[in-house]
């Protein structure tokens, strides 16, 4: 679907997400900043991995050569 | 203390330690009882051990306080009571003291009979306990029921002991005696029957010998044979016989040796006894025989009673008469039965007794082990001169202050005081401990934090990102979503059970396993998606969301296996495309990519660690650290490992097929020269000179200098804090924090090591971050292995025993070695990626943690 398309899924599910933890566990603003950082902190992980492994099947140097027996 | 600075960013939970404070507590005595067992319940203050050193102050005092008193009067010894108060606390600024109190020895404590008290409770209890266990029956739960006072309760402990011992004593003669009854019916029976089998067969030879006698008088009939009987009659001696038992495995030897003793001149006859019979002595089962020693004189039976007691071989009396023996048979099983209902009987009362102290055990338990740990603390407080209030101190979060005065207040209240008592703050140049509030979501996480180190008082707490991070690099390692589904159902168990299983007590690896728990579950969450992201189902990938991208080049296929496939598609749009698995090239493209991912990672996650000594470096306003450390640290690392992932992430998007390793080894062996097909955007070459010669200067004494230099002068700037009221025990540390002397070699040798630490450690981090790579191929190859040799062989011989055989092996495999031991070892690369890599970039760890009074630690105490 494209890299840039993917990316902003990736952050509009951050953005829900934090959404969704002030909503329903708003504990104080320290508590909240905490949240955030956390929610934050894994869609950026999750969003890199899944970067990384798309950006290296964009241009392949080598192709799968399926094996004899296929 | 927590002064320091709090401008840069906004508070944020569990980043730092909460600010703590020194408090001094002054209690009226008649309060400090209830006071402290009020604090405990609350369990927000670590009291500090001030024993009073002032032992020999205060006596000194104290004596020339009497003798004034008598010699001059009132006033004068008044003054001079509180000139030695202020004197005797002056005294401690000069001794030096540690956390444990070495002057006074724990039987000169104010509280110390109070304590042997509690223990001699303590010591009842425990041997309630091991009557209880014996006796099979479980101490209940602890209920919410009355207060018992502490005198009360030792009364009834002292009065149901004393019952409980005599009822065991009592208990042991009895089944004493029944035993020793027991064997005696053993003897009687089967003495009777040596008896009678031996008369019937007198009888039997008399008979033989009287009809001989009676045979006809021919010449044949030997003339011995009358004198023999003659000479028998009137040599009858009367024999003396003893009967008893002996131990089985002891016989041969009882019986050679009174063959010995009495040169031969015993008979002994035995008979084993069928089942095993409880030894009086012992009270254990043993194999005996009942003997019949028949001897004659004297001096035998003297030799023969004391081989039986050497051999312990219980003797009973036995009468030759008949009618006696019947006799003594029915007297005896009658004392067996009558003894028999006794002992049940007495069985019963202690059940009984036992019960009734089960119910209340734990109650009683847990009331003596708060008692004891009052007095211990009450001990570490200090008497003051008059003899009428303690003084504690101790560290406590500021957040806590209401509560601890309340708890203080209420305390005064309910022990009918005149006085309240008194809470201060005191400022002190010490190094509070570490308290983080955690829930049990982060209390895992920061456990796993803390077994590195505690944090110092106030620095960042690297548990933040942990709880993301942690799980993330344990599921880049793990990747397979079928084994990440099955762990996530293994921890719902434990987090849906989590209540019961809180309470219970599980063995030492369920324990860890169940405290783990929200940290296994994130863990499985991101197994999940990295499986996803890999796409393998137990090795097995799936076409989840788009068709592959790889097509044949020809609509028969026939360059498969040779050339191989070719992109017409877009590419695959999650994760890895579903038509490597299995084919030649699969191992290179996966190697490629891993390999890459985990160098980018890694530098991810230093930079992260970096920023956080930026953080630190604010929040204590410490700008040496600043502009010389994190800079140059960041400058050194992007130039080199952060142009690594730069040129990875441009080769990828560009396809080209340049060499990296060349790139970067020819950038600082010979920067100007020219690249030709390495070349990977226009200006690389202009770029990789600077990078190079950053990094050379960096290097460089002259740094080094500038930062020793900075570092000097940041010493010399420490401004003098208020001086309103020192605590009792830092006046000692003034002298020793003050004035921090700056030896400039020092210095210069200090920030050389640390620059060279860094240089060499950004390398050997950044490679150490292959385990990713490594740990991952591991997986997933063992996850192939699994399923192509197993399952599939299995599958392949189309015969269902042999397919249910491979099923439960396959299963086996894949907990055994893939759920347990990966998980294992994926989550220790985890935590030393975390402890080592990322954390030896910021993380100090050297504090302590604040460990609260409390009473809810008893609840796990071992006795």
């Amino acid at each position: 679907m494209g890299f840039l398309v993917t990316t902003l899924i990736f952050v509009v599910v951050g953005v829900i997400a934090c959404l969704c933890a002030r909503i329903c566990c708003n504990r104080g603003p320290s508590a909240n900043l905490l949240h955030l950082t956390l929610i934050i902190t894994a869609t950026v992980c999750c969003w890199m991995m899944w970067a990384i492994v798309y950006l290296s099947q964009m241009n392949p140097l080598i192709v799968p050569i399926l094996n004899e027996t296929e | 203390m927590g002064e320091r600075g709090r401008g840069c960013c906004p508070p944020m939970d569990l980043m730092r330690s909460e600010p703590m404070q020194l408090v001094q507590l002054i209690i009226p005595i008649e309060s400090a009882h209830l006071a402290v067992s009020y604090l405990g319940d609350l369990g927000l203050i670590q009291f500090k051990d001030i024993c009073a050193c002032l032992g020999k102050w205060r006596l000194l005092f104290v004596f020339i306080d009497a003798v004034t008193m008598v010699v001059f009067g009132e006033m004068l010894s008044l003054i001079i009571m509180v000139a030695g108060f202020f004197l005797s606390e002056s005294m401690f600024s000069v001794s030096s003291f540690s956390q444990l109190n070495a002057e006074k020895s724990p039987f000169q404590r104010t509280y110390a009979i109070q304590i042997k008290r509690c223990g001699e409770m303590a010591r009842k209890l425990r041997f309630f306990r091991d009557q209880m266990s014996k006796a099979g029956l479980p101490p209940a739960a602890r209920s919410v029921t009355q207060d018992t006072s502490l005198d009360d309760l030792e009364v009834k402990l002292g009065d149901l002991e004393a019952e409980l011992v005599e009822i065991n004593a009592n208990g042991e003669k009895l089944q004493r005696s029944y035993n020793e009854l027991a064997e005696y019916k053993l003897v009687l029976h089967k003495a009777g029957e040596f008896f009678h089998s031996a008369l019937s067969s007198a009888e039997a030879h008399q008979r033989e010998q009287a009809s001989n006698q009676t045979g006809e008088e021919s010449l044949e009939t030997p003339l011995l044979s009358e004198q023999e009987t003659a000479i028998d009659s009137s040599k009858q001696v009367r024999l003396g016989f003893i009967t008893g038992l002996v131990p089985r495995d002891k016989s041969m030897a009882f019986e050679r040796i009174l063959f010995r003793a009495t040169r031969g001149n015993v008979f002994l006859k035995q008979a084993t006894v069928d089942e095993p019979v409880i030894d009086p002595a012992s009270g254990e089962k043993v194999e005996k025989n009942v003997f019949a020693v028949f001897f004659s004189g004297e001096r035998a039976k003297n030799k023969i009673l004391k081989i039986c007691e050497a051999f312990g071989a219980n003797r009973y009396s036995f009468h030759e008469d008949l009618g006696k023996q019947a006799q003594m048979i029915t007297e005896v099983s009658g004392r067996l039965s009558e003894l028999k209902t006794t002992i049940d009987a007495g069985l019963v009362h202690r059940g009984n007794l036992l019960q009734t102290i089960g119910e209340q055990f734990e109650q009683w338990n847990f009331l003596v082990r708060k008692e004891k740990a009052i007095y211990h603390t009450l001990n570490m407080l200090s008497i003051d001169v008059t003899k009428k209030c303690l003084v504690a101190e101790g560290w406590s979060p500021v957040f806590a202050t209401k509560q601890i005065q309340d708890a203080l207040h209420r305390a005064t209240q309910d022990s009918n005081s005149q006085v309240d008592a008194i809470f201060q703050v005191l400022h002190t140049r010490e190094m509070p401990p570490t308290y983080f509030r955690t829930n049990k979501f982060t209390s895992a996480y920061q456990e796993i934090v803390d077994a590195y180190g505690v944090a110092k008082y106030q620095e960042a707490n690297p548990g933040v990102f942990t709880i993301v991070t942690f799980p993330f690099l344990f599921a880049v390692m793990f990747g397979d979503w079928g084994h990440g589904i099955c762990l996530l159902l293994a921890t719902s168990y434990f987090i849906i059970r989590e209540k019961k299983l809180s309470s219970q007590k599980l063995g030492d690896i369920m324990d860890m396993t169940f405290g783990g728990r929200y940290v296994i579950m994130l863990m499985s969450l991101f197994s999940i998606y990295t499986g996803l992201i890999y796409n393998e189902f137990f090795s097995v990938p799936f076409e989840l969301f788009a068709p592959s991208a790889y097509v044949c080049r020809d609509p028969a296929c026939r360059d498969a296996t040779t050339v191989g496939l070719i992109k017409a598609r877009d590419t695959y749009p999650f994760g890895v495309d579903p038509a490597w698995h299995g084919s030649r090239s699969e191992l290179p493209f996966l190697n490629s990519l891993k390999m890459k991912m985990s160098i980018l990672l890694g530098v991810a996650q230093m930079n992260l660690g970096i920023i956080m000594s930026y953080f630190n470096a604010q929040f204590f306003k410490n700008s040496v650290n600043t502009w010389f450390q994190f800079i140059p640290q960041m400058i050194f690392l992007n130039s080199l490992f952060g142009y690594l992932s730069v040129l990875i992430i441009i080769k990828w998007c560009t396809g080209s097929k340049a060499d990296l390793y060349h790139v970067m080894i020819y950038m600082f062996l010979s920067p100007t020269d020219e690249l030709g097909e390495n070349q990977l955007f226009a200006g690389q070459k202009m770029t990789q000179v600077e990078q190079s010669v950053d990094g050379e200067i960096l290097f460089s004494p002259y740094s080094i200098l500038i930062i020793s230099d900075a570092t000097r002068h940041q010493g010399e700037s420490y401004a003098p804090l208020p001086d309103t009221e020192e605590s009792l025990q830092s006046g000692a540390n003034n002298d020793s924090h003050g004035h921090e002397e700056f030896e400039f070699s020092e210095v210069f040798v200090h920030q050389l090591i640390h620059t060279i630490e860094f240089v060499l450690g950004a390398v050997s981090n950044t490679a150490s971050y292959l385990r990713l790579w490594a740990l991952s191929l591991a997986h997933s190859e063992l996850s192939t292995v699994f399923y192509e040799k197993v399952l599939l062989l299995a599958w392949g011989y189309n015969n269902v025993i042999i397919l249910i055989v491979g099923i439960i092996i396959f299963i086996f495999a894949t907990v055994g070695v893939l759920l347990v031991m990966e998980t294992l070892s994926a989550f220790l690369h985890a935590l030393r990626l975390h402890w080592v890599e990322f954390q030896n970039k910021f993380y100090e760890g050297d504090g302590y943690k604040f460990y609260p009074f409390t009473f809810t630690l008893l609840d796990n105490e071992e006795e």
